[in-house]
């Protein structure tokens, strides 16, 4: 069964810099991440997807395409998609390496705001402990 | 046969003493759906209008679905599907009358898709045509020119008239139809969103020729725009090899180009003293980054 109300967490902005499939794969890998979306289940359909966000559906089946190559999600022959098993408890390296470019992100900004490498941590470390509460 | 849908080289064609197109190259490749972006009054509908043998180019070649568009015989042009900017219709017809009216001339009309999409699209089959509206017209347009099912649309300007969320939901089910036929589509627009939405690929007409033409994922994935940040003034003449744009503001420069990788940014930061960010662009940027003179 297709669950096709999970569709609105894939929110995507078109006008980014950042590709639609790339932007979709990651909101498919944040679904998988959180638990959102567990081993087994399937993704709503291309057509499903592309119709509700509003863009070509050749845009998702790149994005399916990608996270299938990636062992992310496992094509069952007439069904779609599924989260694949490995996905979920994956090697840890690259689950790591999967972090790198948010913290980039987070390194960069850290730096135009002029925070040293310290400063970072102790603003991350508290967030990380709010997280593991919830 | 892998032949290109549309395959230009080279087209002019001038409006008197003002050439509009200069030698415009675009291949188009099958299956793909490609927004063709430009300013108004750069030549959008006159290009369009010669790939469908309406306007006689001054020189170059056109070849659309294998064939001169100058001289297209009845089998192929049953292959394309065209909307115009202005849709001409009998004022008197009622919309029903217009889709049996128009399906008469195609021997593979699909009648069913027609009413069924009339109804999706909330035209009413029964109101005569004079009283649609500007989006109602291009709506009805539109569904005219999928009707015979064509392996090549060409769309000048699709849905303009309608407001951006109508005109999303509407290109979005187009998007969904062609796709599931595998139709080529070639459309017109100075509107970004609407490319990054829908089209796989973009091609960008400034000056009478094709600036840029690429698939908008590698575009944006290969596009960036560098900020250089010095711990002295720059100087105001820096230039970088291959930068569409240069941008000196202080010690603050903004670079703009394609293919900035780590060994460039390296490079950069060592000849003019700087620390280098590398920032993405999106469609509207680049648009505005190739038209700054």
């Amino acid at each position: 069964m297709h669950h096709d109300d999970r569709i609105p967490h894939f929110a995507l902005s078109p006008s980014s810099g950042v590709p639609l499939y790339r932007q979709l794969m990651e909101a498919v890998r944040a679904e998988v991440a959180s638990g959102r979306l567990a081993e087994g289940e399937l993704l709503p359909s291309v057509r499903t997807v592309a119709r509700e966000l509003e863009i070509n559906p050749m845009t998702v089946s790149k994005a399916w395409s990608h996270l299938e190559s990636e062992g992310v999600v496992e094509r069952v022959r007439g069904q779609g998609m599924r989260v694949a098993s490995v996905a979920t408890d994956g090697d840890p390296a690259e689950r790591r390496r999967a972090l790198l470019p948010a913290a980039r992100e987070l390194a960069a900004r850290a730096y135009q705001l002029g925070l040293s490498p310290e400063e970072t941590l102790a603003v991350l470390g508290p967030v990380l402990e709010e997280m593991r509460r919830d | 046969m892998t032949e290109f849908p549309v395959h230009v080289q080279g087209l002019e064609r001038r409006y008197g003493r003002k050439e509009v197109l200069r030698g415009v190259d675009l291949d188009v490749p099958a299956g793909s759906v490609v927004g063709l972006l430009g300013r108004n009054g750069e030549g959008k509908t006159t290009l369009l209008k010669c790939l469908l043998g309406l306007l006689r180019p001054g020189g170059g070649t056109a070849r659309v679905l294998g064939r001169d568009p100058w001289d297209l015989d009845a089998d192929t042009k049953a292959r394309i599907g065209y909307v115009p900017q202005e849709v001409e219709l009998y004022g008197w017809f009622s919309v029903e009358e217009t889709l049996g009216y128009v399906g008469s001339f195609y021997p593979l009309w699909n009648h069913t898709f027609a009413r069924d999409t009339a109804r999706a699209w909330r035209l009413d089959l029964d109101a005569r045509v004079k009283t649609l509206s500007r989006g109602q017209l291009q709506k009805l347009g539109i569904l005219l020119a999928l009707g015979h099912e064509p392996e090549l649309l060409v769309l000048d300007e699709p849905a303009a008239s309608l407001d951006p969320s109508a005109r999303r939901e509407f290109l979005a089910t187009v998007i969904d139809h062609v796709a599931e036929l595998q139709q080529t589509v070639l459309f017109s627009t100075h509107i970004t969103s609407d490319v990054e939405r829908i089209a796989d690929r973009v091609a960008v007409l400034k000056d009478g020729r094709i600036r840029l033409d690429e698939e908008l994922d590698t575009l944006k994935t290969t596009m960036k725009r560098v900020r250089l940040i010095g711990r002295v003034d720059l100087p105001r003449d820096l230039s970088v090899d291959g930068a569409l744009r240069v941008r000196v503001r202080g010690n603050e420069a903004l670079v703009s180009l394609q293919h900035a990788d780590d060994a460039l940014l390296r490079q950069l930061e060592s000849t003019w003293n700087a620390r280098a960010e590398l920032h993405d662009l999106n469609l509207e940027d680049i648009f505005l980054e190739l038209h700054h003179d």
